[in-house]
């Protein structure tokens, strides 16, 4: 889709760090290299017509970016906004992006190593925004392929 | 500096030096044997440096063609050799080429420019070519190429740079296929550097440098006042700050904008090369190449302005022959213009060619199933010049290659109304034809209206609004009408397609912002009347804010599919707002022309039986009495004391600026209640002949529109014409001039006694020759209304008239036409179904049995647009409807005129027989 996002997990190598957040009951993940702020703009201005999974647009700083109901693109249906939630904005191709999720969690720091291909019984999520898990212990990381949560459906 | 440095510096600097190169070049040819030397030596230096940095960068190719020509040049500098068209044509065409390597530097050593060449060196070794052959015989087969590439790129691509089209096409010999697609494709494959730039005059940039500081200073102050907590010079630093900004983004805005002399520079080749191939002979005078437009504008309106040059050598002029015959000069002239005017910039494509022959125009269009013959008899000749902005539609008999091919108006319209302007055209048969072209300055800032839908807020640009109408919660019986379901605004007379924003904008959005489809019983309806292209249509909104210029921001791909938006923009509080697409949301909304073609129809049919509407003042005498008076009668109001009013001798007067004024109380000559006691009261003043009179009033209500189905049974008494209802109240209509009559009938007896003499005439020494004294005069009448239809028969008839009344223009039209029925003048109103009172005058003017007929229009309301209008097209006279005095005067004055001149003409005739 564009030439900015680099190539899916399985050659991937070395150190990398995770903005987790919560989209339902899952703890997804985003590689921090894509997200360039979190804010709490989740008051958004619908656009008629669009695509279901765009729930509308925001001013950030005098530009106007797509936001994105991450919930609903990930096929969970449609994100209640509550005031936990946060607008994690992540550049794609030169055009930023909101994804509206319901709860920031950590920054996870590990290494591609840690990433297994994901479990074939995870079937809530279409597998293909998927890059891989991560076992935090006490609860799995789902790394997003942000490329493909992007393309939208 | 690297290699890559070097060549980019070497392809700027050459594009400037060719920039011009074209019209001196053509400056060259027309000074002919009288060689300006400097004019040459500028073309030869310009050459020349470019084969000097092409010999040093080795671009071979580039520097062997730049050398031939610099050959010529030399040639012609020294006086050697006179420059004919033949020279000019070599010299061009070698240019064309010269640009077109520079902008493809890197595969310029790969084309052939032999016989490029070849030419020069005839020319330089003596050999000239003969004058028009050498276009002649190469560039029927290049123009075709250009249009084929200006419809293409023009149907395709918003925005393709201009010159490099014309660059492009022209370039390629005509002989020689395998080198024009090497070239072609290699231009695809790199654009000139040159796109990415833009020239800004260091006077701009230094205002700019010094407005940022200006920026600083103020933020330096608002942190300042910030950290201090001391929000006492808040105002003035906001103040400083909004002065500022608006400063910048108009600084900014002059950065960006370029004269239009770099499109119109390549005019005058395209009509040389034209003119030549169609073997016409043309001047192009370009005016106000020194106007600046935003450089997005300028790159956008090369192609159609084009394509209007093109029109205009092609189909608009004649040939020399043609002129010739019609007493023209056989040398054509078009006129390129542009100019500023309200905020706008205007361009103008005038030539002085045959004109547009309407009738042919409406066959052509009825042939092509455009429009029906029905509706080709109904449209007046402005409405009918647009058809040639309708898609499919092409004016040349025969299909040319230059502007043929059915594709063309409709693509200039639709590329200028993408850039948010209007094309118009005007033509007169045998005078020539003038498109008219309005810009907007500048495509990132545009004044809009800001409305609220719901919860959401929308910017409509101003550009498609034509006007606001607000429907009060009273009147939306009356005005807001469902025709199959669908919801239409009756509005003059016509009805009007209706779309609600938040409907059109579906249920999902009212969900999301929590709008609710009230029922909307207490409110007034706010309507936006929006235009796009021939599309017109209301737009309901829930509320109407402020107009402001708004920043155009583009909206995120995931948005490309919605279509009711041309993109987004940030309101003072931070919010988003949507910009709404007018013509988007007509598709969304499934209002397609189709339906609304079939709606006007109907529209027609309704209105044929509605009567239309006229302004009154509404006042009540008693407070539960309502009562209304036409506005038109109406000089003026003042505001009175009680005590002002002298009763002399059982008749009212005000004291009144040093005279006295004749002061009426409705219920001395009226039934109706006496007026409360109150201290100030207003004075409605009329005129009746050279008297003023006054009419107490003591409240008034409003200023409506009254539609005029008016009941002329129940309330009728002298003074009353009728009853209509007013928002549930029984309103009476006054007729001034009867109720003055009645009160004051001494004053009539003179008056009505010249009247009546004047209008029947029978005595009338002047007409005793030429006529038999007791003919009585006719008049027609066209009114659709059928209330002022029996008002204004009334009156005509009372004055002694006959009177043929009809029920529209068209019905006229047919009377008129019939031979049995001749009448002596006409009365007519200018807003009818099926043919409007200027399309009648204009038809009678032109019929010349008839054209010398007095024609008096009447209106409710005229504008000075529509009294100019009217004038034009051959109205004598404008009167307001219900003028009763003022119209019976002028019946009969014309009517005297016109027996006058017709015995004048009787007389000349007698003389000479």
């Amino acid at each position: 889709m564009n030439a900015t996002l680099e190539p899916t997990a399985a050659i991937r190598s070395g150190d990398v760090e995770f903005v987790t957040f919560y989209v339902g009951n899952l703890l997804l993940g985003a590689e921090i290299c894509h997200v360039e702020e979190i804010n709490r703009h989740v008051d958004v201005t619908p656009v008629a017509f669009a695509p279901d999974w765009v729930l509308g647009v925001v001013n950030l700083r005098g530009e106007v970016v797509t936001v994105l109901d991450l919930r609903y693109v990930l096929g969970l249906g449609h994100t209640a906004t509550d005031a936990n939630a946060r607008n994690v904005i992540v550049n794609a191709g030169g055009e930023r992006i909101g994804l509206l999720v319901d709860r920031i969690a950590d920054v996870v720091n590990t290494s591609w190593s840690e990433i297994k291909t994901p479990p074939a019984n995870l079937t809530d999520v279409d597998r293909r925004f998927l890059q891989g898990v991560y076992d935090l212990d006490r609860e799995l990381l789902v790394v997003l392929n942000i490329e493909e949560v992007l393309a939208g459906n | 500096m690297d290699e890559r440095e070097i060549v980019d510096e070497f392809v700027a600097e050459s594009c400037d030096h060719l920039a011009n190169i074209e019209s001196q070049l053509l400056a060259i040819e027309a000074n002919g044997a009288t060689i300006d030397v400097e004019l040459v030596n500028t073309v030869f230096r310009a050459v020349h440096s470019i084969k000097g940095t092409a010999g040093f960068l080795q671009l071979n190719t580039i520097q062997d063609l730049s050398h031939e020509m610099e050959t010529v040049l030399n040639l012609i500098r020294n006086r050697e050799l006179v420059p004919n068209s033949g020279i000019t044509d070599v010299l061009l065409r070698a240019a064309d080429t010269l640009r077109s390597l520079v902008e493809n530097v890197d595969h310029s050593s790969e084309v052939d420019v032999s016989h490029h060449v070849a030419e020069l060196q005839a020319i330089a070794a003596g050999q000239l070519p003969a004058a028009p052959a050498a276009p002649t015989t190469t560039q029927p087969e290049q123009t075709l190429d250009l249009v084929q590439t200006f419809v293409d790129e023009a149907a395709s691509e918003p925005a393709p740079a201009p010159e490099q089209t014309q660059a492009q096409a022209t370039s390629e010999p005509a002989n020689d296929t395998a080198d024009r697609s090497s070239v072609v494709v290699k231009t695809t494959g790199h654009t000139p550097a040159v796109e990415a730039n833009i020239r800004v005059s260091v006077r701009v940039l230094d205002h700019l440098m010094n407005l940022a500081g200006e920026l600083v200073l103020s933020r330096n102050q608002l942190l300042q006042t910030v950290g201090t907590k001391n929000s006492g010079n808040l105002d003035s630093i906001s103040a400083r700050l909004n002065q500022v900004t608006s400063e910048i983004q108009e600084a900014v805005m002059q950065t960006r904008l370029q004269v239009v002399e770099t499109v119109f520079s390549k005019f005058p080749r395209v009509v040389r090369d034209l003119c030549n191939t169609l073997g016409k002979q043309c001047d192009l005078v370009v005016e106000g190449e020194d106007v600046e437009l935003d450089k997005s504008i300028i790159e956008a309106i090369g192609d159609p302005l084009t394509h209007l040059i093109r029109n205009a050598v092609d189909h608009g002029l004649e040939s020399p022959e043609e002129r010739i015959a019609s007493g023209k000069s056989p040398k054509g002239k078009i006129l390129l213009k542009a100019f500023h005017q309200a905020g706008k910039v205007h361009m103008v494509v005038r030539d002085d060619g045959a004109g547009i022959d309407v009738a042919k125009l409406k066959q052509k269009a009825i042939a092509n199933g455009i429009i029906t013959a029905e509706q080709a008899h109904e449209m007046g000749e402005r409405e009918s010049l647009r058809l040639i902005f309708r898609p499919g539609f092409s004016t040349a008999n025969e299909l040319t290659n230059i502007s043929g091919r059915g594709v063309g108006m409709d693509v200039v319209r639709t590329n200028i109304e993408r850039l948010g302007g209007t094309v118009d055209v005007d033509s007169h048969v045998g005078q020539g034809t003038a498109v008219n072209l309005t810009l907007p300055l500048t495509l990132a800032i545009i004044p809009s209206l800001i409305v609220r839908c719901g919860s959401g807020r929308f910017a409509i640009p101003q550009a498609s609004i034509s006007e606001l109408v607000r429907v009060r919660a009273a009147e939306r019986a009356e005005k807001l009408q469902r025709v199959n379901g669908a919801e239409v605004l009756r509005l003059r007379g016509n009805l009007l397609p209706l779309v609600r924003l938040s409907s059109a904008l579906s249920l999902k959005m009212a969900i999301l912002s929590g709008a609710v489809d009230q029922p909307e019983t207490t409110t007034n309806t706010n309507i936006i009347v929006v235009e796009s292209g021939h599309l017109r249509y209301g737009l309901i909104v829930d509320a109407l804010h402020d107009s402001e210029e708004i920043v155009v921001k583009p909206m995120g791909k995931n948005m490309k599919d919605c279509r009711c938006f041309a993109g987004a923009t940030i309101l003072g509080d931070g919010q988003v707002a949507l910009i709404l697409d007018v013509a988007g949301l007509a598709t969304q909304a499934s209002l397609s022309i189709h339906e609304d073609k079939e709606r006007s129809e109907s529209a027609d049919a309704a209105a044929a039986t509605a009567d239309d509407s006229q302004a009154m003042l509404l006042f009540t005498n008693a407070p539960t009495e309502q009562f209304a008076v036409p506005m038109g009668l109406i000089s003026r109001l003042e505001r009175i004391r009680a005590d002002q009013i002298d009763a002399v001798g059982g008749q009212e007067v005000l004291q009144y600026r040093g005279a006295s004024l004749t002061l009426m109380s409705l219920e001395n000559h009226l039934r109706a209640l006496p007026r409360p006691e109150q201290q100030r009261l207003y004075v409605i003043v009329f005129r009746v002949g050279t008297r003023e009179i006054g009419l107490i009033v003591p409240q008034l209500t409003d200023i409506r529109s009254v539609s005029t189905d008016i009941d002329t049974s129940t309330f009728r008494e002298p003074g009353v014409t009728g009853s209509v209802v007013i928002d549930g109240r029984v309103t009476r209509l006054l007729d001034l001039l009867e109720l003055t009559r009645s009160a004051h009938a001494e004053w009539f007896y003179e008056t009505s006694l010249s009247a009546s003499h004047e209008a029947t005439t029978p005595m009338s020494p002047h007409l005793g020759s030429s006529d038999e004294p007791s003919k009585q005069k006719t008049i027609l009448l066209a009114e659709d209304s059928s209330f002022f239809r029996k008002q204004l028969t009334g009156f005509l008839e009372a004055d002694g008239y006959r009177v043929l009344a009809c029920e529209d223009g068209q019905v006229a039209w047919d009377v008129l036409c019939h031979p049995g029925k001749p009448c002596d003048l006409i009365v007519t109103d200018l807003e009818m179904p099926n043919l409007d009172g200027f399309g009648l005058t204009e038809r009678v003017r032109k019929t010349p049995s008839i054209c010398h007929l007095p024609i008096i229009a009447v209106t409710s309301l005229a504008s000075d647009e529509d009294v100019e209008h009217g004038r034009r097209v051959g109205v004598d006279e404008y009167h307001v409807k219900l003028d009763r005095e003022r119209l019976m005067a002028s019946v009969a004055a014309r009517l005297r005129l016109a027996a006058q001149e017709a015995e004048a003409d009787a007389e000349t005739t007698g003389r000479t027989t």
